[in-house]
């Protein structure tokens, strides 16, 4: 999954979602997670990870298939999760508790239940969100965004951006350095060597990434951009209807 | 640093970084470690963004440079989706939108196939006819270079100046001490019969020799939906020396992992000295088999060149190492302590070459194997090969240079989007 980067269609980047800016999408899944935090309730997460995903394939273009494949890590985390906090909840051995299930030492609480399928509908919850993110947004656009809109320093944001672009080569340079060790006669597996290698290879070409960027003047002064990016009513629509959906999911949560 | 430099008539060090970088355009050797944004409109906009040109200004210079380097209609294409040429003319938009008033260029053909290297040479001919800028050039291959030149600075392998001036000048006065000096000539500055180090050896025809490699349909892609190596089928013979050639992209490099069992293939066999490479213990496959990459930093396992060379070895092929460095030009006296990352890249190709050829295998694969050599390290290692060859070992390269092929090989295999193209004439 890290050596792989999603490389966005024109259909996703020109969807309702693909045109909001990143920061608003940004906001959007940091205020939906805190208002998560604030209850235990199953409900709330299922609503807003169905949102999400509708809104992903609805005014998002992102093909289902891809949806599923980008997730399909994360459903077994959430059910990990769920079974985790369902098996060894305090509430099972409390006996005033109703059980749900009695299998001879194993005893589920209902309380028990409902707390490990919201803690589980939490992760899908935050995987759909997050998915949602990244499959409508572009990486470029994002650092535009984040230094036009949120005025966040360009060293950082453009950095940050071509690290990025290089994940890709980490794992190149992994598989480059195994390869190596084999036609050497050395035993295959992991070897801390290998991992000096990579961070050799990563350093060196961080090195000569920001000797190119410094040569094209990166950080001489005041910067311009060739592609504004500016508020919209876009921005104001999936801004206003996400926090409605939050707090509509909140009060349905009790 | 002695000595005074002045550009525009300032002294450098006045300048800095900054006052220099307004200055100067600078193309490198790895497009991969100059683009920086993914797009290609923005990649050229990124020096104009930096240096705070104006919006409408950007949006007016950009197809202007595009148009320069022959990239109009990718305005919106991924720059990492582009071949290797594409990039490098990429990057030279880059260091030209600013409009320098001095462009370097580090070797810029050093990853190109030679149709992308043509490439770069026809648009450095037009912007050099255009005058707008003062282009310097840093070369090895130097036929097309010389012809664009009008004035030319050799320097020997100490960075002392052999000779500077205008390059008929410069040829009909040093053309001597440049041989010597082991730089690389235009063809017409070369002796008319250059001895060929591997022409004596004998051409082995079709059924002379055991065959040792022997790829079966094999088919590979690092996306299965996406084979990169299709159906390729292939024998190499004891004492052959097959080049595999092709554009970048081509999966000459692919199919030379295949061969020597770093890769597995999706389909079809591949069987090394009657075994599949791909299950051998590593013991066993270093001994029958030998592989250069493509990107010598990317197989270095040590931190000093003579613990990068002797690993792995045996005591009998340890005490190979000491003179093969020494014929490598890579005498472990000097370079023995010395950290494989800190050498020049044509040492890096010599030492990683070492590494393979101190073991002599009897199968060499070889990627790239004569990058960034000037004419002495090309020639020391085309002697060291010739020996290792006449012991009966066969040769697989995968390579862009003409020379090399011309050279050495016995057999030409053409690569085309992973397709063996229709069988050439062997040289």
């Amino acid at each position: 999954m890290i050596a792989e980067r999603v490389e966005l269609s024109d259909d996703q980047l020109d969807s309702p979602l693909g045109r909001t800016s990143p920061v608003v999408k940004l906001a959007v899944a940091f205020g939906w997670l805190a208002g998560l935090a604030l209850t235990l309730h199953p409900l709330p997460p299922l609503i807003l990870a169905g949102v999400a995903l509708a809104a992903g394939l609805v005014f998002g273009g992102i093909p289902p298939a891809l949806l599923v494949r980008g997730l399909a890590p994360l459903w077994i985390a959430a059910a990990g999760v769920a079974t985790f906090n369902t098996l060894f909840s305090t509430s099972n051995s409390d006996p005033s508790s109703v059980a749900l299930l009695s299998l001879g030492p194993l005893r589920v609480s209902v309380d028990a239940a409902v707390n490990g399928l919201a803690l589980g509908l939490r992760v899908v919850a935050i995987a759909a969100v997050g998915a949602v993110f990244t499959l409508t947004t572009d990486s470029t656009r994002l650092a535009d965004s984040l230094v036009q809109q949120l005025h966040v320093s360009p060293r950082f944001a453009y950095g940050a951006l071509a690290a990025y672009q290089a994940i890709p080569r980490f794992a190149e340079d992994l598989t480059s350095l195994r390869q190596a060790r084999r036609i050497r006669g050395l035993r295959g597996g992991w070897h801390p060597r290998l991992l000096v290698g990579v961070l050799v290879l990563a350093i060196r070409h961080g090195d000569r990434m920001a000797l190119s960027m410094d040569t094209r003047g990166f950080g001489c002064g005041p910067r311009t951009f060739y592609r504004q990016v500016r508020w919209g009513p876009l921005d104001a629509l999936v801004g206003i209807d996400a926090l409605v959906i939050l707090v509509a999911a909140l009060t349905v949560g009790g | 640093m002695t000595g005074h430099l002045e550009l525009d008539g300032r002294d450098v060090r006045e300048l800095g970084t900054v006052g220099v970088g307004e200055r100067v355009g600078v193309v490198f050797q790895d497009p991969s470690t100059q683009l920086v944004m993914e797009r290609v409109e923005d990649d050229v906009a990124f020096g104009l963004e930096n240096r705070g040109w104006a919006v409408d200004a950007m949006h007016e210079r950009v197809p202007e440079v595009l148009a320069t380097v022959s990239l109009v209609g990718q305005e919106r294409a991924r720059s990492r989706r582009l071949s290797g040429g594409q990039q490098q003319r990429l990057a030279l938009a880059g260091a030209l939108a600013p409009r320098p008033g001095l462009l370097v260029l580090d070797e810029p053909t050093a990853n190109l196939d030679p149709a992308g290297a043509a490439d770069l040479m026809t648009t450095l001919a037009s912007i050099r006819a255009e005058r707008s800028a003062t282009v310097l050039l840093i070369e090895h291959r130097v036929e097309e270079a010389w012809q664009l030149a009008d004035a030319v600075l050799a320097l020997d392998a100490s960075g002392r100046p052999i000779d500077v001036g205008p390059p008929d000048e410069v040829a009909a006065r040093s053309v001597r001490r440049l041989r010597a000096a082991g730089v690389w000539l235009p063809a017409a500055l070369e002796p008319k019969h250059r001895p060929g180090p591997l022409r004596g050896l004998p051409d082995p025809d079709r059924g002379a020799g055991a065959t040792v490699v022997r790829a079966d349909a094999v088919r590979y892609g690092y996306d299965r939906a996406r084979p990169v190596v299709r159906d390729v089928t292939l024998n190499a013979r004891a004492g052959e020396r097959i080049a595999l050639v092709g554009p970048n992209g081509s999966g000459k490099s692919t199919l030379a992992r295949l061969l020597v069992g770093l890769l597995r293939p999706d389909h079809g066999r591949v069987e090394l000295l009657g075994a599949d490479p791909a299950r051998l213990p590593p013991a066993d496959l270093a001994r029958r088999a030998g592989y250069v990459f493509q990107e010598p930093e990317r197989q270095f396992l040590a931190q000093r060149v003579k613990d990068e060379v002797s690993l792995g070895l045996t005591a009998e092929e340890r005490a190979r190492v000491e003179p093969l460095m020494d014929r490598m030009g890579l005498p472990l006296e000097q370079f023995g302590e010395r950290s494989p990352y800190r050498l020049s890249g044509g040492e890096q190709r010599r030492l990683s070459l070492a590494c393979i050829l101190v073991r002599r295998p009897a199968v060499l694969v070889l990627d790239e194997p004569t990058f960034g050599q000037d004419r002495r390290g090309y020639e020391s290692l085309l002697r060291i090969l010739r020996e290792h060859l006449e012991g009966g070992a066969c040769l697989i390269a995968a390579t862009h240079d003409a020379r090399f092929v011309n050279d050495v090989a016995s057999r030409i295999v053409e690569l085309d989007e992973g397709w063996v193209a229709p069988a050439a004439i062997p040289a």
